[in-house]
């Protein structure tokens, strides 16, 4: 008895397993802000969309939820489970599109909230990360079953699907005229024709891709999973150079003035010449990079996952703390009007002065 | 340990699978002395278990006596009763960090992956390009629970046959009963935890419990509990095994002195468990002896003849 006691304490001790775990970890989300010219959208934590007024701070129209059923094992609760949203909401004209863990994509009415439509109708897709792009009439996003979709973005018709990955599609599309740019768990980068979904050029690094990637004249750059950040020809793929950090490149680059920043979740980013890769400056952050950095009022602005947020720059040469909100960030910033919003762990979007770090308002987004 | 994981599932054709079975075996080998110490101590201790109830029905209300009579059949026999729980709590830490590095290298949420890349040796580089592994093997994805539930059924039958192995046939209800639970509670337990569990999990603990397995049949000699035979002791369990014989012949050994106080527990318990060895004076004596246990309670010792 004595043994068996042991052994039921250190097992659990040692396993730290609840009761009804998911056998999956949980995703939570960390969905990024669309800035429009008075509204904010975003994915709540709750697995809602929630479209917010940016004068008065208040809610445009009641949170539009969306639920999954949970089906996570024998003897766990069953019942209603909160989407996770990873992806940052597009908008176009009319509409607000916005991917969810659960496999679908919607489209909700920018005045009102209502629900125009849901992709795809019945069933659901394999879980999707990446947020949706939305250029000229069309609407793409990539899900974990390694394809990209592109539907009609007035009616969530299906135009086309292109099916060359044989990884994860986790990372946002890049369009850039009419091509469209995306990574894979696949290891390989994809630049497909807008027009009809054929395939234009890839390339082949040697870690999966969950990089957006950023198109800047004329080239594009993607970090990978092998610690390298590429810049390659728009045109045909070739490519121009590479960088090695310490770890994964997971966020977005950004460009100014010539210069690429880009943030490692080494704790690093790098800042290189646009051309040849020559490196420039690497600010130390001491916590990983993994929230995709803004340009605000000539400044680079960047969040680290220890909750500080950083104004960079190569000229002259500035790492300054802004801020220290004391909570995780991983979700994209964004930014307008010399505004910086910052969307943290514990589901609260903050507005921050882009110059001093002053911290304008704040908002938990949790049901009351 | 997940940086292991991962290399050696890139060397094993990016199979996640196949490294969860090579680093299963590996650690149960580096484990191996350890666990044999550990399976011989448990078989030992079984072995003196009909003597220790005697001793308890005996001296149940004399708590020290039975103490002492406890640690002296101990100390004779060459049994160390922690020696079954030792080298499990050193084994353990070894088998939860595995299982840990398995639940953290089988990322599915990118949540997990963030997490996942704090954990990577810059020293070396080929882990970085290897994750995310593929989680594919045989009908599984390791990465979340077997749907068919074949790996919950293998990790409780394997372990129940491990169990079983080890259980030792006995008369007494009440250990009869606590055999029973320990032989039931735990496989039932690992089955529906492992239905919660990622495969890759499951997988592990299928290949530990089959080398388990394998390591008693050797050790014991046979399937033990499973056999409808006595299993032949094998390799030094015989050592135990002669020294509780020598242990219970010294108590039932007439000539012992009256100061010798073992003699009048040995007389009882030579009588109920072990003829005599030829030539020893409890061979001589063994009418004697079943006087005494006709009459147990009208004398210590055999009038000598």
């Amino acid at each position: 008895m004595l043994l068996l006691a042991v052994m039921l304490l250190i097992l659990a001790s040692g396993l730290a397993v609840p009761s009804c775990q998911p056998a999956k970890g949980i995703p939570r989300g960390w969905s990024g802000i669309y800035v429009g010219d008075d509204a904010l959208f975003l994915g709540s934590m709750e697995g809602k969309l929630v479209a917010i007024d940016k004068s008065t701070q208040q809610r445009l129209w009641p949170d539009v939820p969306f639920k999954q059923k949970q089906s996570s094992g024998f003897g766990c609760g069953q019942g209603d489970q909160a989407v996770a949203i990873y992806g940052t909401p597009a908008v176009a004209t009319e509409l607000v599109y916005i991917t969810g863990y659960n496999g679908k994509m919607y489209a909700i009415n920018v005045e009102t909230g209502a629900l125009r439509w849901v992709y795809p109708r019945e069933d659901e897709l394999d879980p999707i990360v990446g947020g949706p792009v939305a250029a000229g009439d069309k609407v793409y996003f990539g899900g974990s079953d390694g394809k990209l979709y592109a539907l009609d973005a007035a009616t969530g018709d299906e135009l086309w699907i292109f099916e060359k990955s044989e990884g994860k599609i986790w990372g946002t599309p890049a369009v850039n005229g009419e091509t469209l740019y995306i990574g894979s768990f696949d290891k390989k980068l994809y630049a497909v024709n807008v027009a009809d979904g054929t395939l234009k050029w890839q390339f082949e690094t040697e870690g999966a891709i969950v990089s957006t990637p950023l198109v800047y004249d004329d080239m594009v750059y993607f970090g990978s999973f092998d610690r390298h950040l590429y810049a390659l020809s728009e045109a045909d793929g070739s490519l121009r150079w590479k960088y090695q950090a310490d770890n994964w490149f997971w966020s977005r680059p950004l460009a100014d003035n010539g210069v690429i920043y880009a943030g490692s979740v080494d704790g690093t980013v790098h800042a290189l010449t646009a051309d040849k890769g020559e490196k420039v400056a690497v600010f130390d952050l001491e916590s990983p990079v993994s929230s995709s950095p803004v340009l605000a009022d000539g400044n680079v602005i960047v969040a680290v996952e220890a909750g500080q947020v950083y104004s960079l720059n190569v000229s002259p040469r500035q790492k300054e703390q802004l801020v220290n909100l004391e909570e995780e960030i991983y979700a994209p910033l964004a930014t307008g009007d010399g505004v910086v919003y910052i969307h943290s762990a514990d589901d609260t979007l903050h507005a921050m002065d882009a110059v001093s770090g002053t911290i304008l308002w704040m908002i938990k987004l949790e049901s009351e | 340990m997940i940086n292991v994981l991962i290399v050696v599932s890139g060397a094993l054709f990016n199979n996640f699978g196949l490294s969860i079975i090579a680093l299963t075996i590996i650690v149960r080998g580096i484990t191996m002395p350890l666990t044999l110490k550990q399976t011989r101590s448990t078989k030992a201790l079984q072995e003196l278990q009909p003597k220790m109830s005697e001793l308890q029905q005996k001296f149940g209300k004399d708590k020290q006596k039975l103490a002492q009579e406890q640690m002296r059949l101990y100390k004779e026999s060459g049994v160390n009763p922690a020696g079954c729980l030792l080298p499990m709590l050193v084994q353990l830490p070894v088998w939860i960090a595995l299982f840990q590095s398995i639940i953290r290298v089988l990322a599915v949420v990118p949540e997990d992956f963030l997490k996942l890349s704090g954990h990577l040796y810059s020293a070396w580089p080929q882990v970085f390009s290897l994750v995310p592994l593929n989680s594919k093997f045989l009908w599984l994805d390791l990465a979340v629970p077997d749907r068919f539930l074949m790996l919950p059924i293998l990790v409780g039958g394997t372990m129940w046959l491990s169990q079983k192995m080890v259980t030792p046939r006995t008369g007494d209800p009440k250990q009869q009963a606590q055999s029973t639970m320990m032989l039931w509670v735990m496989p039932l337990m690992f089955a529906f935890i492992t239905m919660q569990f990622p495969s890759g999990l499951a997988l592990y603990w299928v290949v530990s419990n089959v080398i388990q397995i394998g390591m008693q049949y050797f050790i014991t000699g046979g399937w033990g509990g499973l056999s409808s035979q006595a299993a032949k002791p094998a390799g030094r369990d015989k050592r135990y095994l002669t020294r509780i014989t020598m242990a219970e012949e010294k108590v039932g050994d007439y000539t012992a002195t009256d100061s010798d106080i073992g003699a009048d527990v040995g007389a009882d318990i030579a009588v109920a468990d072990m003829a005599p060895k030829e030539g020893t004076a409890s061979a001589k004596y063994q009418p004697g002896l079943r006087a005494m246990k006709r009459h147990p309670k009208k004398s210590k010792r055999p009038k000598r003849r």
